[in-house]
């Protein structure tokens, strides 16, 4: 099993854009990425989620100091014809 | 008759933060195609449309588990295109809560045949699908407590993908390659403790013939 890692980065002002940056079979590295994540991107949309459903905060706003994150949280049998790059440093991204 | 052929699996577990999510696949090429797309999420919006390549794909079902929250769903497309294409599931409004997504391609399919849904009931969570001569069986689950295992049939333990969307979900558990024989399969989800549910589809082989309730009977 592969580890697909996503770049996310704000798409106009209320939406993201996930866009796959590479694979890596590194459990380590899925670890880093994925807990990365979870103290920036995941803590500000567990803490407003409810202001977000209903317009009082915005999603840009998270990303006014910070252009992109990463995530790896999406496992595929083969990267065939995705055109990917293996990712085994997280200097890489 | 002839035994699906398992295809490539994507599994995805990411916060939509809009309308829509999509997600990259690729379907195998072979004969007889078949794609299916299982989802989970919040019930604060609804699943609206799915397609696959650009190509509309066909909701079997999308259910509101008021208790648990959540609001699970299943797509099909027989022969889609092939190779690396996008799947793109849109929703009534923006989901900020995880989605969990399962994609399975399948080749030397018949298409979809029986499916049933049973809403959290106490562990071990105990069910039944009546397949056709080598048919396999797709499972899905959700609990609010961690999920154990997926039993297809009731006592061998199926690999599953375990994502969290506020709640816990197993995605993509499916029946050994060998299929089953026709009758009545006897199926078992768990969690750690309190209630889980369990949706069952089946996927059927080549020649399988189609069940009475979807034959057209000409007068």
């Amino acid at each position: 099993m592969k580890t697909i890692i996503s770049k996310i980065e704000l798409e106009g002002t209320d939406n993201l854009k996930y866009t796959d940056v590479g694979y890596t079979t590194e459990v380590s590295l899925i670890n880093q990425i994925n807990e990365a994540y979870d103290i920036s991107l995941g803590v500000f949309l567990g803490e407003n989620r409810t202001k977000l459903e209903i317009g009082e905060v915005s999603i840009s706003t998270f990303f006014s100091g910070v252009s992109y994150v990463n995530e790896a949280r999406t496992e595929v049998e083969s990267v065939e014809g995705l055109s990917l790059i293996e990712i085994t440093n997280i200097n890489q991204l | 008759m002839a035994v699906p052929t398992k295809g490539n699996t994507t599994s995805a577990n990411q916060t939509p933060a809009a309308n829509f999510k999509t997600q990259n696949h690729t379907q195998d090429t072979g004969d007889n195609g078949l794609i299916v797309a299982q989802f989970t999420m919040s019930n604060s919006t609804s699943y609206t449309s799915a397609t696959y390549g650009g190509v509309t794909m066909t909701r079997l079902y999308t259910i509101n588990r008021s208790g648990l929250g959540q609001r699970m769903a299943f797509y099909y497309l027989e022969n889609p295109p092939t190779g690396s294409n996008t799947l793109r599931v849109n929703f009534s409004g923006p989901q900020w809560n995880p989605l969990s997504t399962h994609i399975r391609s399948f080749t030397n399919s018949g298409g979809i045949g029986n499916s049933l849904r049973s809403g959290g009931s106490a562990t071990p969570y105990n069910a039944s699908l009546t397949v056709s001569d080598d048919s396999l069986i797709m499972m899905t689950s959700c609990s609010i407590n961690a999920i154990t295992s997926q039993q297809i049939p009731t006592g061998t333990n199926q690999s599953y993908s375990q994502h969290n969307t506020n709640r816990q979900v197993a995605t993509g558990a499916i029946s050994s390659n060998a299929g089953h024989s026709a009758g009545s399969i006897a199926l078992r989800a768990t969690s750690t403790f309190g209630n889980v549910s369990l949706d069952r589809t089946e996927i059927l082989g080549i020649g399988t013939p189609v069940p009475s309730r979807r034959r057209i009977i000409m007068c």
